[in-house]
């Protein structure tokens, strides 16, 4: 397995793989015990916290790719009559083939795609059905918690929901960005630019 | 600012990088295809940046996020200062004083590999794929484009626009996986002078640190000794914190994260937070490490995947 097949599944993992990434894996997945391997291997390698066992990661995904493959070459071979039909019908079921290992793939990374979206804690705030993203806190039997922001000041130590570990994360890096922004001015090639990114810089 | 004790400081530091070259040595296979150009390039950039004067106007954009700033870079008798002052938003200065050019930080000598490429090392070659094209003009200068891509899924990509007289890093893109631009900062205007700008209206100036092991802020301080288990290849520890201070931070040359921690004595659910802006990543993760309830926090210019492993590795000094 190459280097540009380890970025294009760490570019599922992080959401961002495009359609011909996605064309190129799964190319690659239908033959290459390595690349499935390697998939489990990234999912293993960010669900590190060793207490918790993850489900999802005996799924394997090459049965259905293969399948999915077969069908598509076997139009391939097939005698034509109306050859511009067969080309639209196939290039659909390409797309579907993609799309059907997508949603295959992602869901064993789901965890992992949940929080790469931009808003990824805000929409949902009921009790998690599935493992949460570092599949921790329903693993533990706990339930989300709307956090009241109205009647405590800010839930600093208790974050009893996502969101109250999102916002946990803004306040950290009001916190912390300044004190990250010294070390990257002294050691990135932009003099004190890092320090722009930090919110409100202090004397 | 002490000199002496600076000087002790970047010695220190000569060594750290020695041992982690020679620990990467084995790879050097890797970087047969290194474009030595491209090294050799950024190389330049990088004395450039502490060794020319200039100032100019540069922008930082991350989405719909557009922010201007003055900055200027003075070398006088061995040491430089620096000055960035915000034109937009909060209006603040940031100012860095007599900062000797002999000493050179971990981040710097990760790109500035000249004697070491004879040597068959790669340094950051081992990291980074290069290519060198004609770049288009930036703030009237004719630049030289260096496209960095990542070798592995832990790092972003850059795509680098240098000065082709002096080699000043005049606009640089920070490059998703999936190739979107995240940030992008560049020069609009650019003078090669020794004339300070004038002052502008500024409501708050901060002394930039120059971190050293005596004087490392805590911001954050932990209780008991700790580490970071895990770090992705080529990244090295930007200074000597103290292993009691809540901080430590790596760079690979270009990338830079820190890892934050903070113990707690009360109850916490474990759970993680992440914002990000532009080719900056937030995340915090709340964990209970050997009974102890901690929240730890990555910051830096990494995807997700990396704040997230780094975050998964710490754990108390045995």
């Amino acid at each position: 397995m190459n280097d540009r097949m380890c970025e294009s599944l760490s570019a599922l993992i992080d959401n961002e793989a495009s359609e011909l990434e996605l064309e190129r894996i799964l190319a690659q997945v239908a033959g290459d015990a390595q690349v499935r391997q390697a998939w489990t291997r990234y999912n293993l390698a960010q669900h590190a916290m060793h207490s918790h066992p993850v489900a999802h990661m005996d799924w394997d995904i090459s049965t259905r790719v293969q399948a999915a493959l077969d069908d598509t070459s076997m139009m391939g071979t097939a005698s034509a009559p109306a050859v511009f039909r067969q080309r639209m019908k196939r290039s659909l079921q390409s797309f579907a083939v993609a799309a059907s290992v997508a949603a295959t793939v992602v869901i064993g990374g789901r965890q992992l795609a949940e929080v790469s979206e931009t808003t990824p804690y805000v929409a949902d705030r009921s009790v998690a059905t599935s493992a949460s993203p570092v599949g921790m806190l329903n693993s533990l039997g706990a339930t989300a918690v709307q956090a009241s922001y109205g009647t405590q000041p800010i839930p600093v130590l208790q974050p009893a929901t996502r969101t109250a570990y999102q916002e946990l994360a803004q306040q950290r890096l009001r916190q912390y960005m300044q004190e990250h922004a010294e070390q990257a001015a002294l050691n990135s090639p932009q003099g004190l630019v890092p320090f722009a990114r930090v919110p409100q810089i202090r004397e | 600012m002490l000199l002496g004790s600076l000087k002790h400081f970047c010695h220190f530091h000569v060594v750290t990088l020695l041992s982690l070259l020679a620990a990467t040595g084995a790879m050097a296979a890797v970087c047969s295809d290194t474009d030595a150009a491209a090294l050799e390039w950024l190389d330049k950039m990088s004395r450039s940046m502490r060794q020319v004067n200039y100032q100019g106007v540069v922008t930082l954009q991350r989405g719909d996020e557009l922010q201007v700033m003055q900055v200027s870079h003075l070398v006088d008798h061995g040491s430089s200062s620096e000055r960035l002052t915000q034109l937009t938003g909060q209006g603040a200065q940031v100012e860095r004083g007599a900062h000797p050019l002999d000493c050179i930080h971990p981040g710097d000598q990760l790109l500035r590999l000249g004697t070491l490429l004879q040597e068959d090392r790669c340094g950051i070659a081992e990291q980074y794929r290069f290519s060198v094209v004609d770049g288009e003009r930036v703030a009237g200068r004719k630049a030289v484009r260096i496209n960095l891509e990542p070798r592995d899924m832990y790092r972003f990509g850059y795509a680098m626009s240098l000065d082709r007289e002096t080699g000043l890093l005049l606009k640089s893109q920070t490059i998703s996986h999936g190739h979107k631009t995240l940030e992008t900062t560049q020069f609009a205007h650019i003078s090669y002078t020794d004339n300070v700008p004038a002052g502008s209206d500024v409501d708050v100036i901060h002394e930039a640190q120059h971190s050293h092991p005596d004087s490392a802020p805590a911001n954050a301080a932990a209780t008991r000794s700790w580490t970071v288990g895990w770090v992705p290849r080529g990244f090295a520890a930007t200074d000597t914190s103290p292993r009691l201070n809540g901080r430590r931070t790596y760079t690979d040359g270009l990338a830079v994260f820190s890892v934050f921690l903070e113990d707690t004595d009360l109850e916490i659910r474990p759970g993680e937070g992440l914002v990000r802006q532009g080719g900056t990543t937030t995340y915090t993760r709340g964990m209970v490490l050997g009974g102890q309830p901690v929240l730890v926090t990555v910051i830096g210019e990494v995807p997700v995947n990396t704040a997230r492993m780094v975050a998964d590795s710490v754990g108390w000094m045995q």
